[in-house]
């Protein structure tokens, strides 16, 4: 009876069985990391992604692995049980908006959601990006092309007092800035600091807005969000004495309910920079601190988001220090969360914590490379 | 009959048990070791009477009494069947259970029993994890195996242990390929099969089994000699062994019998792999390794390694070795799987 093939291991999973010296520890190792059936087409890139995605599930969601036999074999092919890691509040529904009215120049949505076009610009097409199964070992990675979620930013750029006398200065800092953001297609909006809202990159289109990131879902991991989520800027600075004006917060509501409508997309896929954003080179997170506290969830009608487990923690390992905690201000609830997952995870894997942390780093980085590699290939 | 064998590690209440057609093996961790209990899979029924199971109750010698009868199972019963000149009966055949056997259900019972009763003053935790072996469907034959493993199922969980099934060539690999993380061929010589499996890295990538194997060498010589099957087994697992010259007729249709066994096993393992269209591409060549109460008499691995190195084989293989203690590599195996599902 021929079982699938086994999948390319990599060759660090391979080195590193062979330095555990137990010979039960060695293959509950090898169980969790090897054992990963999928179909005899040759070896290409999209199946490397397919792989590591598979293997991040196997690494998230421990469980026993098939040995083999008849029937047990088929019995335990069976789908893993997804983690739960959502906030607790329930993901509010999306209340419909639709376009009323537009021009060359604006557009005008049901919500009183008024876009400018003046700026708007095109980049490249959305590429399919890779959603990283959750669904266990059997299945595989799919590949999504809609937004799927909103990184929320703020453009850390110069502010003037927001003043009547300031008037003329805070439109021309406004100007300037929509002037370098649609330069480098950094965001899809931006919102100055009158609460109008601007089209820069084309929905349709990738920004250059969150660079390394991971999130998550209950449809699977998403890792680096540029292609996947849409950006949304608040002009504005962290720690100003005015971070966003009332009327900036408006338009970021009725521009939330414009988008979530349009794609649908859930509460908790509407997050902050800071919550995404990590640092490979140091595996930490927090790379940017943009919205690492305060953001107004409940005024832009969505639950508090800091209370959702960070994937980038629980699915790959990454750590925090003193410098991110003191921009949080208020310690996340997430960040608990995610912690305490971590130590389940291990201790089901009968794993010191850091070394479990220590094997989702692996996977973390075997799936930016692969990441890496699709781009640069442009497949 | 206990054997120990010390290694390192942690304890886990759990239990590794290879049910092979002619031996049930019970593998243990206890403290620091692996410890073994094993019983013959057959047993012998005799006539009643009050002194004899008076004795059998003195002794300690497994037995039912039921129906103006005996029934003597385990490792006792090939010596009542000596004593009485009888043929012992099998709950299994071809390395399932024989549904033509009328005891063979109920004697499997006991005999499992017998072995996994916790002893006494031990304390067994509640659904207590156990790793069975099954073999793996014969070569073409992909669904001969749900009644047999279903059924052992059934009887473990009575008995009130969660089962678990791992496929007997796999496990063999799990007890002994601890060197080359668990890749290689792993190849259980038993009584009613002989079970192969190719695993990566644990992964089973390959696995089947053919029906010559132990038994099939008693059947032949013992129709060759005219004597009983049992004597036969005896002489081969007692005196027998390769490369040698034997001026008695036994040990010689053993010889012959044996051979043509190596032969056809080899032959299968060649053609299946052959057949098998997605076999991965090891990176380096893969250890092969012979277990089982078949692959016990001196001389086994030469024959079995000169046969095969005849062959165009189509998997590089490193070496051939012989399990480390070849009866009970597979119950090691089942409770090393056991262990790391913990």
């Amino acid at each position: 009876m021929a079982t699938q093939p086994p999948n390319p291991v990599p060759l660090w999973v391979e080195q590193h069985a062979g330095r555990i010296p137990d010979p039960v520890e060695r293959l509950r190792f090898l169980r969790l990391h090897a054992s990963v059936p999928v179909s005899a087409k040759p070896w290409s890139l999209k199946r490397s992604l397919l792989w590591v995605a598979a293997a991040v599930v196997s690494a998230i969601v421990p469980g026993p692995i098939p040995t083999g036999t008849a029937e047990t074999f088929a019995r335990e092919q069976r789908l893993l049980v997804p983690v739960t890691n959502q906030a607790e509040e329930a993901s509010t529904p999306a209340s419909r908006v639709w376009r009323v009215d537009y021009s060359d120049t604006s557009e005008l949505y049901s919500n009183g959601l008024r876009i400018d076009l003046t700026f708007a610009v095109a980049n490249r097409a959305r590429a399919p990006y890779p959603i990283l199964s959750l669904a266990g070992a059997a299945t595989s990675a799919r590949f999504g092309d809609r937004p799927a979620g909103i990184v929320y930013h703020t453009t850390e750029s110069h502010l003037a007092p927001f003043e009547e006398d300031a008037n003329r200065r805070l439109k021309q800092l406004a100007r300037n800035l929509l002037e370098v953001i649609r330069r480098e297609r950094a965001y899809h909006y931006v919102i100055d600091r009158f609460g109008r809202v601007f089209r820069v990159v084309e929905e349709s289109e990738a920004a250059n807005h969150a660079g390394a990131s991971v999130w998550a879902d209950s449809q699977g991991i998403y890792v680096n969000l540029n292609d996947s989520f849409l950006g949304v800027a608040f002009e504005g600075q962290t720690g100003a004495a005015e971070e966003v004006s009332p009327a900036q917060i408006a338009a970021a509501k009725v521009l939330t309910e414009m988008l979530r409508s349009r794609y649908r997309i859930p509460a908790e896929n509407c997050v902050t920079h800071a919550q995404v954003s990590v640092n490979p080179s140091n595996m930490r997170i927090g790379s940017h601190t943009d919205w690492a506290g305060a953001f107004p969830f409940a005024r832009l009608g969505l639950p508090d988001n800091y209370a959702i487990a960070l994937p980038s923690l629980y699915a790959f390992g990454f750590e925090y220090d003193d410098a991110f905690m003191r921009a949080t201000g208020t310690r996340w609830k997430g960040l608990d969360l995610a912690e305490e997952q971590i130590h389940r995870q291990a201790a089901l894997n009968s794993a010191p914590a850091g070394q479990y942390r220590k094997i989702l780093q692996h996977r973390y980085k075997d799936i930016a490379a692969a990441l890496k590699e699709q781009t640069e290939g442009g497949t | 009959m206990a054997n120990k064998e010390t290694r390192r590690g942690g304890l886990g209440p759990v239990l590794g048990l290879d049910v092979g057609t002619s031996r049930i093996v019970v593998a243990r961790r206890e403290e620091q070791d692996f410890r073994y209990e094993s019983q013959l899979n057959a047993f012998v029924t005799i006539p009643y009477s009050k002194i004899t199971e008076g004795v059998l109750e003195r002794e300690k010698i497994p037995h039912t009494v039921r129906a103006g009868e005996i029934i003597v199972h385990g490792n006792e019963s090939e010596k009542f069947a000596g004593i009485l000149n009888a043929e012992t009966r099998r709950p299994m055949t071809h390395g399932v259970l024989d549904a033509k056997e009328p005891e063979g259900l109920h004697m499997i019972r006991e005999i499992l029993a017998s072995m996994l009763r916790p002893a006494a003053g031990d304390g067994k935790p509640e659904r207590q994890k156990l790793c069975f072996t099954v073999p793996a469907a014969p070569l073409g034959a992909q669904d001969s195996l749900t009644y047999h493993e279903a059924t052992l199922r059934q009887i473990l969980s009575d008995l009130d242990f969660e089962p678990v099934g791992i496929n007997e060539g796999l496990a063999v690999i799990y007890g002994e390929l601890e060197s080359s993380n668990y890749t290689g061929i792993g190849v259980s010589c038993g009584g009613g099969l002989c079970n192969v499996c190719l695993a990566y890295l644990s992964v089973p990538v390959l696995s089947f089994s053919i029906p010559k194997a132990g038994d099939y060498i008693d059947a032949s010589a013992a129709a060759m000699t005219g004597d009983r099957a049992n004597r036969i087994r005896l002489a081969k697992e007692d005196s027998f062994h390769f490369n040698g010259f034997f001026a008695d007729k036994v040990h010689q249709v053993i010889s012959v019998y044996y051979d043509d066994m190596i032969r056809s096993l080899v032959a299968a393992v060649k053609e299946a792999f052959l057949r098998t269209s997605n076999l991965p591409k090891f990176n380096r060549p893969v250890p092969m390794v012979l277990s089982g109460g078949t692959a016990l008499p001196p001389g086994f691995r030469d024959r079995f390694e000169k046969l095969l190195w005849e062959q165009d084989f189509p998997v590089a293989v490193s070496d051939i070795r012989l399990a480390e203690n070849p009866l009970y590599s597979t119950a090691k195996g089942a409770l090393i799987c056991a262990l790391s599902d913990q």
